[in-house]
This record gives C-alpha cells, structure tokens and sequence, in this order.
C-alpha cells in the first residue's frame, strides 16, 4: 500500500477521534470536583462500597447505581467459568482498581518502548498517531477541535446520537435504561456481571427510525482515552428501517497495563435495522515467553428484535494473552439475517478460545459462519460456536465454515461446534478442516524468488481473504499488515 | 465440597451387596468405585459430557441391584436367530451368563472365550489390570457402577497370527422381571499379533422391562491384528442402556465398527479409541434412530497418538416422533502425531417438529503433520428426490421410508459380511415409518 492511502485513512480516523480530544478537553475545564476524585482514583478492591463510589463519580441516575449493585449481588453468586479451553491463573478482583486516575504518560516519543515504535513503523502508522498509541498525552496530538465539532454536527442533523456510555446515561437516561441490558442481562455470564456491576465507560449509538448514518462510527481512541477501557460497555440501537456500520478498535498495538478487560457490547435492530460492527482487537499479547499481556473477556451479543433486520459481526483478533470471546446473534424477527466472519491468530504463548452463536427464533431466519483460526508458535486456538434452532424457526437456515491453520510443531488448533437443531425444516450445515501451510505452496513461492516469511504471508492472506472482504476497506489493508506483524519468528 | 442429595437411583445402589470374589484385589476395586459412585451420584448437564442427556427422570428411579433369577427365565430360542450369522457363541440374560443358550463348541484353533465369572473362578490374576481399575472423571458414574457390580461378562482371547473367518457373536438380553433391575456386563477382548476377528454384539429386549443395563468394554489390539465389530443394538423399548468401549490400537491394527442404535428408551455409547501404533487405522460406520421418546445419545472420540494414524467416521441420524439423538465426534491428534489423517462426517435428518438433533462434532489438533476434516449437517429429504419417486407414482410416504432408508443404510454399505449387511437393512426398513 502507498504512503498516501495510509495518510487518507488517517484524516478520516483524525475526524472521528477528534470527539474524543473536545470531551477530554471539555471535562478537564468543567466540573471541578469530578476532577479531583478522577485525579485520585479509587483504591483497589471491589464490594458495594466501591460500586455506589463509582457510580456518584459518574453522577449516575439512582437506577443506574441500582442496576449496578443487583448485577453485583449477582456476580458473587457465580462461580468462574472453567469450561473454556484456556489455560488462566487466577483473577484477583480485589487487586483491581475500579475507577484508576489516568496513568502517568510517556512525556514523548522518546519514552516510549523501542520495540512499539518499531512496530508501528512496520505498519505504516503515521508519525503524529504513533504518539496517540503509545500513550504519549493526547493534546499535544490533535489540534483542530473545530474537525470535531463538525463531525458531531453531521450526525445531529441525522437525528444520530453518538456519545460515550457516560454521557449517554446522563443526556440520554430513558434510552439508556429501556435497552440496557435487554440483549446482555446482568447475570448472563460472570464476566458480563462484573462489567455490569463496575463498567467504566464505553460507545452509545442510537439511530432513529429510517436514517441511514451517515459516516462509519468509529471508538478508534474513545473508549482507550484514559484509561476506561478495561470495562467496556457499548450499547448499539438502530431503530425500524435504520443503518449503521460501527468500527471498533485499534489496528497498533497498545501497552496497556491493565491485565483484565471484560467488556459487553449489546446490539439492537428493529425492524429492517442493519448493524455492521467490524472489530480488529490487537491488544498487548504478553512477550514471546508469554510474560504479561491481557485478558480480554467480552460479551457481545445483538438482538434482531424486528422482522427482515441484519447483524452482522466481522473480527480480526490477535492481541491478548487469553480472548474468549463470542459475538452472537439472536434472530428473533422473521427474516432476520446473523453473519459472523473471523480471523483470529495466535502466536507464542497466546490462547484464543472464540467463535460465536447463532440463535434461530423466528421464521425463515439465515445465519452464516466463517471462521478462520491461524496457530504458531506454542499458542492453542479454539473455534467454539452453537447454532441453535428453536422449535418456531421453519426453514431456518445456517452455513458454518471453519478452518485452522498450523503453523509449527508446538501449537494447537482446536474446533467445538455445538448444533442444537428442534425443526425438521431446517437446515444447518457445518464443514471444518485443519491443516498446515504445505511445503508445496512453500516451495512453490520461493522458487519464484518469495522470501519464506512474504510467502507464509501471502498464503495466510488467501487464507483470511473471505473475512478481509468483509472489513471496511481502511480496515483490511490494515488489517493484513497486522497479521504479517504478528506472524514474525513464526517460521524459520 | 457439599455431598448432593442423595437420589433414589443412588440409594438403592448405595446398600446393594457387592458380588462376592474372594478376591482381595477386586472386591477393594469395586468398593472402591462403588464409593466414588454413591459419593458422585449421576452427572447433571453442566458436565460437559452430558450436556444433552438428561439423567433426572432415571435419578428418580430405583432398580434392584442383579437378577437372582436370571439363570432360569425362559427365551424363545427364535429371539436369538440371526440368519447367515451362525448360532450365538455367548448368550447373557440380565447380565448372567446362559450356558444353556450358549453354543461356543465350534471355536477355531487358537481362540479362547469364556465368561467372565467362569474366569474369575479359576485364574483371575491375568484380567487384574483391567478389573483393578479405578473410574475418576466427573461423568463417569456408570462406568463405576459397572465396575462396582459386574460379576460377568465376556473374556475372549485370539492367538497371534489366527484368523477367524467366521463371525463370532455374543448376544446380551435384558428380560421382563418381576420389577425394574440392574444388570452389567463386562467385557475384554484381545487380538493377538496379526490375528482377525469377526465379532457381532447384539443387544435385545425379551418381555416388558424397565432395566438399567451397563457394559464396559475393553478392546486390545496388538501389532496388525484386524478386528471387525459389528454392534446391533436393539434393546428393549423401555430400557436404558449405558455402553462404554475402550478400544486400543498398536502398530498397523486396524478396527471396523459398524453400529446400528433402534434400541433402548434411553441408550447411551461412548466410544474411545486409542491409536497408539504407528500406522494404525480406525474406521467407524454408524446410524441412531431415535423415535417414539426415544433418547440416542453417541460420544466417539478418536485419540490419534503415533505417526501416520488413520481415522475416518461415518455417522448417521434419524429422528422421528419425540425421538432425540445427540452425537458428539471428537478427533483428537496429539503433539508429535504427524501424518495422522482423520475425517468424521454426521449428517441427520429430522423427520418431525417434535424430534431433536443436537450433533457436535470436534476437532482438537496439536500436530501439524495432519489432515483433519469434519462436517456436520441437519436437515430433510431433498423434495427433488421425492418428487422423483412420487411422479413414478410411488405415494409419498413409501417415497419417504424408501429415501430414509437409503440415507440411513449409507454407513453399512462398507459391511463385509453380506448376511448382517442383508440383515442390517431390514432392520431399517422395519423400523422407519411408511
């Protein structure tokens, strides 16, 4: 790719993120109090105390406080789930802080880790962003607020509204509290009851009836800023007949000293809704001995709610120490469409266990997998799916397709599909293979003068070509070159 | 931890008297297990591999610990025919081994079969390893009970190098009592050195009964040794059924099975294979056809664990009326297993809204030497293929049994021997709808 292409997506990444700067900015100036206690921090340890902190910090609704504490109450009640097949030490949840001061930043380029800023050199990241990745403070990063305000007042003409999680449950109370919660319950899993209990903060996206947003939303830098990221919560509605497609992520890789990420992401589509909620997840994936890195537990969920509605999930994983990780689909309106397309690569001593599930419900309902694993050096990658079909889903249809690749001797490429199929008008078919990159296909490159690391590139990227296609394209660009960063020391 | 309450299944298990051996190493074995079973009770569904088999109705149950009658009760000889097969080696009758129904005396030259309790009288030293044995997974309650109670069984043993041409068959009927009970059969069977067996197990239901069977099997099969297994499972129609087959392969062995499940209220098999030879080849062919209330659940799972290990499966399921049939393939290839190639194909068809599929087929690679393939599929009858029979004018239920038939009989097109082949088939036939 050319150097302008990389600077092209990089003007219009700076107009989405320059929200972000005018908010940062905004509250730095505002409200003095809040100011002093986020300085501060809460300390670490987790009990109802450290919730109602929280939550006053946030100046949250008494509702939100409330629905904080049940999901709490909950969580306690749970045990840790063990069923997945990752190896992890345990969490001491008493030795997180729930609401951290932001970090003491690098001053500079200067400070920042060698090996960051080779990395991002190798992926083309512009030299004003790689400051903003590596955590250097971001105004001495961004300079026009006016771009932001701009971007903002585009959507408001819509009738969009795209603010954080924290504004949202402010500004936007009544919203919030009818589809909180409504796709991903409190209690739906451990991990999503302790992000319903402590979530620090996340996206907001209401599209009303019929508007067709009118740029791709993106929390390229939103829920990172910091700090907050560590317990996500994104909440997507798209009203009847309404359209958006939502960028998540980060395509660099972040040092983030947080250890434990545990976020809920609910989508919601009315009738003939479309949601496009493209991922590329690349947080620190701990060192080639397996030091460090992050725990990355996330619930993602949509709810086709209406008839002829369409939710569809494309993920390009590989940071983290540990992802478990499922984006579903529920298909409860007639006609409603779930598409899951993944890409997730492990390398040294990463674990993966991902995949997703389809729900069918409704009449005439179609869902589609395609999953693509990619394991090196001693990492284990797990395809993990249902496809359930309810009784009242005639003719519901699925396709799953799931392939591994190994590369190398040590690692492991796992797939547990799960069909749970109730009608015998359905169809539901699952295909799998696992396989190594052949010495033939090696050959085959090198003899017409490919280096062995360009040529296990190129075959990775055929390999991953069905998801990429699916990537909004500034994406997919990326997104390659991501994977051949990655993929480095995995053979030779 | 808090010791679950205690159900009436377990209960009327806990007191039940172990069969006395005499022997000390085996009667601390099966207090052993029984403890770790009335200590365990039965699996729920949040262990993993009883996910979609319920055991709460059975829970509820109490079955009385062996039939002090079995010895004595009548069967009609003709339950027992199965033409071209030739007459039954070993027949047991709730788990007791009938000498009178028995017709062993034409053994081939080199092939020892006894029952397990003649066994145990005369020299129990060399079955110690696998009577010894101590049962330690969560889900692993009936093989405990099996190990606990099971005072017969099959011992068979062929001698490096021979090779029976004939099918040898051993039939095991559950028969109506005077209440529900519990039976269990312990099996070990051996393959000598490039030694081959035809080996044909039936399950069947003589008169009303509600019993709870268990068997456990061993299958040992040494360097080239070919074993043909061919299981016809009909038992009777209120019965639950519980299976476990060990099957362990050396270098080059190979192993055929071929399973037919019509049987059963609630019939359950688990089947392991072990390949730990270098060249040693596993191929399993089977169909369920759960209807009525009819609950089928099969658990494979293939360890592949040496270079250039071969597995291939070929499941099929049908399910009608209420029926349920759960599968589960696992395909596991070890670290260092390089050159293991392993496929496993289910494809199920759902005859009615009220009938389930759950099938989970797995892949759990560490080598990379491999080709591993899986598909799974759940679906109907193609309308073009049943519009094709009708426009013949065959009406269209005959068209429906003749179609799923012809699906369910695809894994036993690969059985050598043409009589059970033959008998395979109208079995399916019987048993479909039309």
């Amino acid at each position: 790719m050319t150097a302008e292409s990389i600077e092209g997506r990089t003007d219009s990444v700076a107009l989405r993120d320059n929200v972000e700067v005018a908010e940062a900015l905004g509250r730095n100036y505002a409200a003095g109090f809040i100011t002093d206690i986020e300085s501060v921090g809460l300390p670490p340890g987790l009990d109802e105390n450290t919730i109602r902190q929280l939550s006053a910090i946030k100046r949250e609704p008494e509702w939100m406080t409330e629905w904080r504490l049940a999901a709490f109450r909950h969580w306690q009640t749970m045990p840790t789930p063990d069923w997945a097949k990752l190896k992890i030490d345990p969490i001491d949840y008493q030795a997180i802080s729930y609401y951290s001061a932001p970090k003491k930043a690098p001053k500079s380029l200067d400070e920042v880790d060698p090996a960051l800023l080779e990395t991002y050199e190798k992926l083309g990241v512009p030299l004003h962003e790689r400051a903003a990745l590596a955590g250097v403070a971001v105004d001495a990063v961004f300079d026009s607020v006016s771009v932001g305000t701009t971007f903002r007042k585009k959507l408001a003409e819509a009738g969009v509204i795209f603010c954080s999680m924290s504004e949202a449950i402010r500004e936007h109370s009544e919203l919030v509290r009818k589809y909180l919660g409504s796709v991903v319950p409190q209690g739906d899993n451990y991990f999503a009851a302790l992000n319903s209990a402590v979530f620090s903060d996340g996206s907001f996206v209401f599209v009303p009836e019929g508007v067709r947003c009118p740029m791709e939303l993106s929390t390229y830098f939103r829920i990172n800023a910091q700090n907050t990221g560590q317990f996500e919560r994104t909440l997507i509605v798209c009203e009847d007949r309404a359209h958006v497609s939502y960028l998540e992520g980060c395509t660099a890789p972040r040092r983030d000293e947080n250890q434990l990420h545990a976020a809920v992401v609910e989508l919601v589509a009315l009738e003939g809704a479309t949601i496009k909620y493209s991922t590329v997840q690349n947080w620190y994936p701990g060192d080639e001995n397996g030091v460090g890195g992050i725990y990355n537990f996330v619930t993602k969920r949509g709810d086709c709610r209406g008839a002829d509605s369409k939710i569809s999930w494309t993920q390009v994983e590989t940071g983290s120490a540990v992802t478990w990780k499922y984006p579903s689909v529920v298909l409860r309106g007639d006609r409603s469409v779930g598409e899951f397309y993944s890409v997730a690569l492990t390398h040294h001593y990463q674990q993966a266990d991902t995949g997703t599930k389809m729900i069918h419900i409704g009449r005439d309902t179609k869902s589609k997998i395609v999953s693509k694993g990619i394991s090196a050096g001693r990492s284990s990658n797990s395809y993990r799916g249902l496809v359930k079909v309810e009784k009242g889903a005639e003719r519901a249809r699925n396709y799953t397709q799931c392939d591994s690749l190994l590369i190398g001797k040590k690692c492991g490429a796992h797939t547990f599909p799960y069909m749970e199929v109730k009608n015998p008008s359905a169809i539901v078919e699952h295909e799998a293979t696992t396989s190594k990159i052949s010495d033939d296909q090696l050959f085959y490159c090198r003899s017409r003068g490919i280096g062995e690391e360009d040529a296990v590139s190129l075959i990775v990227d055929g390999f991953c070509k069905q998801v990429f296609r699916e990537l909004p394209m500034e994406f997919a660009v990326e997104a390659k070159k991501l994977l051949e960063v990655s993929l480095e020391g995995a053979v030779g | 931890m808090s010791q679950p309450a205690r159900t009436p299944f377990v209960a009327a298990l806990a007191g039940a008297p172990l069969p006395a051996s005499g022997i000390a190493w085996l009667d601390e074995a099966r207090r052993g297990n029984l403890e770790a079973f009335v200590a365990a009770g039965l699996p729920d569904t949040r262990v993993e591999a009883w996910k979609y088999t319920a055991l709460r109705a059975l829970a509820q149950r109490g079955f009385a610990a062996g039939d002090a009658q079995a010895a004595s009760r009548p069967i009609d000889p003709a339950l027992l025919a199965l033409p071209g097969a030739g007459a039954p080696a070993l027949v047991f009758v709730n788990g007791v081994f009938r000498q009178d129904l028995s017709l062993p005396d034409a053994l081939p030259a080199g092939v020892s079969l006894q029952p397990l309790s003649g066994v145990l009288e005369r020299d129990p030293e060399p079955l110690r390893f696998a009577l010894a044995r101590y049962y330690r997974e969560a889900g692993d309650a009936f093989a405990r009970l099996n190990a606990a109670f099971a005072g017969d069984g099959v011992v068979l043993r062929v001698e490096a190098g021979v090779r029976v041409a004939a099918p040898l068959r051993l039939v095991f009927v559950g028969a109506g009592a005077e209440g529900d009970l519990a039976w269990h059969v312990r099996n070990l069977v051996e393959l000598g050195e490039d030694a081959e067996l035809t080996l044909v197990e039936q399950h069947l239901g003589a008169g009303e009964q509600g019993h709870l069977g268990t068997q456990l099997g061993d299958f040992a099969l040494h360097a080239g040794a070919k074993l043909h297994h061919a299981v016809l499972q009909q038992a009777g129609t209120g019965s639950s059924l519980f299976r476990r087959s060990h099957y362990r392969l050396d270098a080059r062995a190979q192993a055929h099975l071929h399973a037919l499940e019509l049987g059963g209220a609630l019939a359950r098999h688990d089947l392991c294979a072990e390949l730990v030879g270098d060249g040693a080849a596993f191929h399993t062919h089977g169909a369920f056809l759960p209807n009525g209330r009819q609950h089928m659940d099969t658990q494979l799972a293939i360890h592949h664990r040496a270079h250039d290990t071969v597995s291939s499966s070929t499941w099929r399921g049908v399910a009608g009326g209420r029926g349920r049939g759960v599968f589960r393939g696992a395909i596991v290839v070890a670290a260092g297993a390089d050159g293991s190639d392993a496929t496993l194909a289910n494809k199920n068809l759902l005859l009615s809204p009220q009938a389930e599929i759950d099938t989970k087929p797995e892949l759990e690679i560490y080598a990379d030497e491999v080709k591993a393939a899986h598909g799974a599929t759940v679906g109907q009858l193609d309308e073009r293929a049943l519009f094709y029979l009708r426009s013949r004018g065959i009406p269209g239920a005959q068209a429906h049994a003749l179609l799923t038939a012809a699906f369910a009989r695809v894994p036993f097109e690969s059985l050598s021997h043409e009589a059970l082949r033959n008998h395979v088939e109208q079995l399916l036939l019987a048993q479909l709808p039309g």
